[in-house]
């Protein structure tokens, strides 16, 4: 008994044993179904807020803009330019979906709005992030605490961990009622039953430990969770990856529903392209770090323009083709310690010109609303107009299309 | 291993040209591991700390002379150090400097030893335990609780004696005498279930991961590849644990020595320690008495720890996540 | 808790403790030549003597409860046997009598030692519980600072030192040099006492410096091992949930973190109860403190088996009690072990 790391390994792995039997002897609760739907009017969405607008914000100010983003990691060999130079706008009621490859960024953007980062993460001076006009990025994080949950709340993906496993599910959602809201131990346990209800869990199923819930419901709890102090942004970390496609369709149409009913803003991380074409108003498409193209889901999906989205696009297998193989992009994500020069899709672009290798390329907007910043496509030609960050945040909020 | 995108595989090579490029890949992985070994700062200490006490096991007598002059007195009985006698001289007036450097080549040796029986006996248990399943593991890892449990240390007071009343302590086995033999195996007893449990769930999950591989590769399904994946894995957790095991070994054996149940022929530095409290040192204030072979107990166990570390975090790199 | 789990866990232990007493049996009358030479080293004993105890103590009934000879092949069940007698002396209490302390049972020398070990021990184990929790969880939770390094390491040297070996230097400065506590025993020898207060201080004086050792000993090891399951903790996604939630710092550690990491330490204290035990032993003899270590050590030089035995088989009941009531408080705390 001289060495702490096998001592550890060693008690796990006697505890392990327990936990396997106790497992086989546990029946797991399902999923109920879902509730009423009903439809509510965009524009007052704000207005339905439970709680008042924090005391810095402003009332006129868009629910969201993010402005040249940039999340640095240290590690010893170099910065990690994770996250390098994205903007970006949320309305209030939009659904946003960030889609790239894993690496690309997009939980890394997610998480730097709350600042949820590890010790060795910088957002870089210059970014701005303006919720409801305020800018969360120079404040403290005493002061940004504030903010958390009430009024940017996390799913995260695979909730086998992401809830506590020595406490009660009822327990973890009245928590932040209780401490950040300030209500007391009763109303937060009510409210707790009626946003397990919400989700379609009953309401005495909050007695119950994570490890008795299946995947989906422990979803659906997380989701409960994420909604208890009624924020005005919820972001959900590739929230259906770790569940099967017919529990994934239950939570899709769950979040559709919040949707509607609350009035929710989303962000969706995920890689799964499926998802964002069910779900989401817009969809910001992230390569290396930087924004490749953004725009609404419709006009993406049918007529991409960087080539990065259209391999994507091509790379999803789709069901009614008849070929089976797969349209896969050759090669690997750039390493982010040192990206390539110029474009930092040109390594593996299809259509690669000589200025890709040199110059950046500059963000511009279509008329029907798309950004793209691709050599492809520069200011001038089909309508494109030069984007500044300003620009993005003053983009006139898109009335999200009426679900088909 | 990351996958390629590329959807051509390579062609692989055949023959002698296979084997040779085996050893350069296993020449590459040795250079790897030295860099990153190089890089933790605690593994290096340990790794110095442990050459210099092996030297000293291994040629004692280049430093201080042969095993006689520190097994015969040389001065008076419990002088404190001077120019003479650094570290001073027991109640004997023996050297105890040369003690302390003639009891390193003891206190290794019984600990590697040692360390060879757990590791031997634990890793093997683990293994059939893992690979077989089913009741044989059900029935092994019982066993193996069972002395997890157990005070072994309060069974080898009892075990050791026994043995060698019966068949007596001038008994050898290859030469080696009885009293030592059983100071090792009895050490071996109290050492052999923690490796048994750790190598086997460490089998375990090599044996799920198999499954799973087998199914994706084509053609491939004979014990001989299965030999190729599962043993160089557990072989890796097997070297590291080998390392900790000698260090518990040598604090073992010190623990032993220092009631009694030491090798009187092999003057390990527990036994200097045994002497040191029957001769009343720390009583009487005779400090040389007692830092020397404690210092060295402490930082040959705590070097091993510290190597044994390193070894882990580098070969074992999901050791760092208890996932 | 879980009726299921403590079903289990109560069946385990009692297995385990038959065990025990089976391997003691083994030990001393099954081994090659073992109740001669182990049992009956007196060399004092007259033939008439060695046939009497033998008579007594049943060493002519044969061994186990089934005899299986091969020629001629046959198989008999023994009523009378020396298994079955031994299982029952053990349960009624009779341990035999020790060799060294002629006539004395071996539960009388063991009674008087009692005590004084399981204060020692009982005491250095809460207390390095507290302290080793404690400092293990801030240390870990404030991971890299100058105090947390230095704490680490030396955290880590403590961990690699027997008892004795942190005794020893204790007893040289403390009580040799500087004289403030007393170098041996438990009680000054030979003393009289005023009142009962006087004789409950002389009492701490004495305990002081074992209670010292044997708490910066455990306190090194279970600081560093909390340590390293806080530090593991803290990466897992349900403290960054926590963290998103807008908790405070100290929350997300007492709520959160803390009691997930203190589930593998419950575990851990109960396994290294064995080797507190061995420590244990070692320790008394530096600080010829009158517990069952320096009897253990006392009867081992003597060859006392039937003490020897005793004391084993106290020591191991004791151990696999303390660790079924580990398991019983685990059950408590986690969840998933209870169905």
């Amino acid at each position: 008994m001289t060495d702490p790391t096998n001592d550890l390994r060693l008690a796990d792995d006697l505890r392990a044993e327990d936990r396997a039997v106790a497992d086989l002897e546990t029946p797991t609760i399902g999923a109920t179904g879902g509730g009423p739907v009903s439809l509510v009017d965009p524009a007052a969405i704000r207005g339905r807020r439970q709680w008042p607008l924090p005391k810095q914000a402003d009332p006129a100010a868009p629910l969201l803009v993010v402005e040249d983003l940039r999340t640095h990691f240290k590690l010893a060999s170099g910065w990690v330019r994770a996250v390098d130079g994205v903007s970006f706008r949320l309305n209030d009621g939009e659904a946003l979906g960030l889609a790239g490859e894993s690496g690309c960024g997009k939980t890394t953007t997610a998480l730097s709005l709350v600042r949820l980062l590890p010790a060795n993460a910088r957002i870089r001076k210059g970014s701005a992030i303006k919720l409801f006009g305020i800018d969360l990025v120079p404040k403290t994080e005493t002061q940004l605490r504030r903010y958390r949950w009430r009024e940017i709340s996390i799913v995260f993906q695979g909730a086998m961990n992401a809830l506590n496993p020595v406490r009660r599910v009822g327990d973890q959602i009245a928590e932040p009622i209780e401490v950040r809201l300030g209500e007391s131990r009763e109303r937060a346990a009510r409210r707790a039953t009626e946003l397990l209800e919400l989700v379609g869990i009953p309401g005495k199923r909050g007695q119950a430990y994570p490890h008795e819930l299946s995947g989906g419901m422990r979803q659906r709890a997380m989701i409960a969770m994420a909604l208890a102090c009624d924020p005005a942004i919820v972001i959900g970390d590739e929230p259906t990856t770790a569940l099967d496609v017919m529990v994934q369709a239950q939570i899709l149409e769950l979040l559709e529903r919040l949707r509607r009913e609350l009035g929710l803003s989303l962000i969706l991380i995920t890689h799964d392209l499926s998802v964002i074409a069910e779900t989401c108003d817009r969809t910001l498409v992230m390569y290396a770090g930087k924004v490749a193209e953004e725009g609404p889901v419709r006009r993406i999906f049918t007529a991409p323009r960087h080539p990065y989205t259209q391999k994507l696009l091509g790379a999803f297998p789709n069901i009614h083709a008849d070929r089976r193989s797969l349209d896969v992009i050759p090669g690997a994500p750039p390493d982010l310690r040192d990206p390539p020069a110029g474009c930092r899709f040109h390594p593996r672009c299809p259509a690669a010109m000589a200025v890709c290798h040199e110059v950046e390329p500059p963000e511009v907007i279509f008329p029907d609303g798309v950004r793209v910043a691709c050599h492809l496509h520069p200011a001038g030609r089909d309508g494109a107009v030069p984007v500044t960050t300003a620009g993005v945040a003053a983009r006139a909020a898109v009335v999200p299309e009426a679900v088909a | 291993m990351s996958a390629t995108t590329s959807p051509t595989s390579p062609v692989l090579p055949t023959g002698s040209s296979l084997r040779a490029e085996r050893w350069r890949l296993r020449a590459r992985n040795a250079r790897a591991f030295g860099a990153r070994y190089v890089r933790r700062g605690d593994g290096v200490v340990g790794l110095a700390i442990l050459l210099v006490f092996a030297v000293l096991a291994i040629a004692p007598s280049v430093f201080v002379g042969p095993l006689e002059t520190a097994t015969t007195a040389t001065g008076a009985s419990l002088e404190p150090p001077s120019a003479a006698h650094i570290f001073g001289t027991d109640e004997l007036g023996r050297d105890i400097l040369n003690l302390t450097v003639h009891g390193a080549r003891v206190s290794m040796t019984i600990g590697l030893l040692a360390t060879l029986i757990t590791v031997v006996f634990g890793a093997l248990i683990g293994i059939v335990a893992g690979f077989l399943g089913g009741s044989t593991d059900n029935v092994l890892m019982r066993f193996t609780d069972f002395f997890l449990v157990l005070p072994t240390f309060v069974l080898a007071i009892i075990l050791a004696p026994v043995i060698l009343d019966i068949v007596g302590t001038d008994a050898e086995l290859f030469g080696i005498r009885a009293t030592l033999l059983v100071i090792v195996i009895v050490i071996g007893l109290t050492s052999w279930a923690t490796t048994a449990r750790i190598i086997r769930s460490q089998t375990l999950s090599i044996r799920e991961r198999m499954y799973v591989d087998r199914a994706r590769v084509i053609g491939s399904g004979s014990a001989h590849i299965m030999r190729r994946h599962i043993l160089p894995n557990v072989v890796n957790l097997i070297v590291a644990q080998a390392v900790l095991t000698f260090a518990t070994a040598v604090f073992t054996e010190t623990s032993l020595s220092f009631i009694g149940l030491g090798d009187p022929f092999a003057p390990s530095w527990g036994q200097i320690l045994e002497s040191a409290q029957s001769a009343g040192a720390p009583g009487l204030g005779a400090w040389w008495y007692i830092v020397p072979p404690a210092t060295c107990v402490v930082l040959v166990v705590l070097s091993f720890t510290l190597v044994g570390n390193a070894l882990d975090d580098i070969l074992n790199p999901k050791s760092a996540t208890r996932r | 808790m879980g009726s299921r789990y403590l079903g289990r866990k109560l069946a385990q232990a009692a297995v385990t403790i038959f065990a025990i007493v089976l391997l003691n049996f083994v030990l001393f009358r099954m081994m090659p030549g073992s109740p001669e030479r182990v049992l009956l080293r007196n060399p004092y004993l007259t033939p008439e003597k060695v046939a009497e105890v033998r008579k007594e103590w049943g060493l002519d009934d044969p061994l186990l409860p089934i005899s299986i000879s091969l020629d001629p092949p046959s198989v008999a069940i023994n009523a009378e046997n020396q298994l079955f007698a031994y299982i029952r002396a053990t349960l009624t209490g009779d341990l035999g009598y020790s060799l060294k302390f002629r006539g004395a049972s071996v539960v009388d020398v063991i009674g008087q030692r009692f005590w004084p070990t399981i204060i020692l021990i009982g005491f250095g184990e809460v207390l390095s519980i507290v302290l080793g929790l404690a400092l293990g969880a801030y240390a870990g939770w404030r991971r890299g600072s100058l105090g947390d390094r230095l704490g680490s390491g030396i955290s880590l040297i403590l961990y690699s030192m027997p008892y004795f070996v942190i005794g020893m230097p204790l007893l040289l400065i403390f009580a040799s040099a500087l004289g403030w506590f007393p170098t041996s025993g438990m009680l000054t020898v030979g003393a009289t006492y005023s009142s009962p207060i006087d004789q409950l201080l002389d009492f701490f004086r004495h305990l002081v410096l074992p209670l010292a050792t044997i708490t910066l000993g455990l306190t090194g090891g279970y600081s560093i091992l909390m340590r390293s399951s806080i530090v593991e903790t803290r990466s897992e996604d349900y403290v960054q949930t926590a963290r998103a939630k807008g908790l405070s710092d100290r929350r997300v550690l007492r709520v959160h973190a803390f009691p997930n990491a203190l589930l593998p330490m419950v575990t851990i204290i109960a396994i290294s109860l064995g080797y507190v035990v061995a420590g244990a032993i070692t320790l008394e003899v530096v600080f010829n403190w009158p517990g069952l270590g320096t009897l253990t050590v006392d009867a081992l030089a003597a060859r006392d088996y039937p003490v020897l035995q005793g004391i084993f088989l106290l020591l191991s009941v004791t151990v696999v009690l303390a660790n079924l009531g580990a398991d019983l408080v685990y059950g408590v705390l986690d969840p998933r072990v209870r169905s």
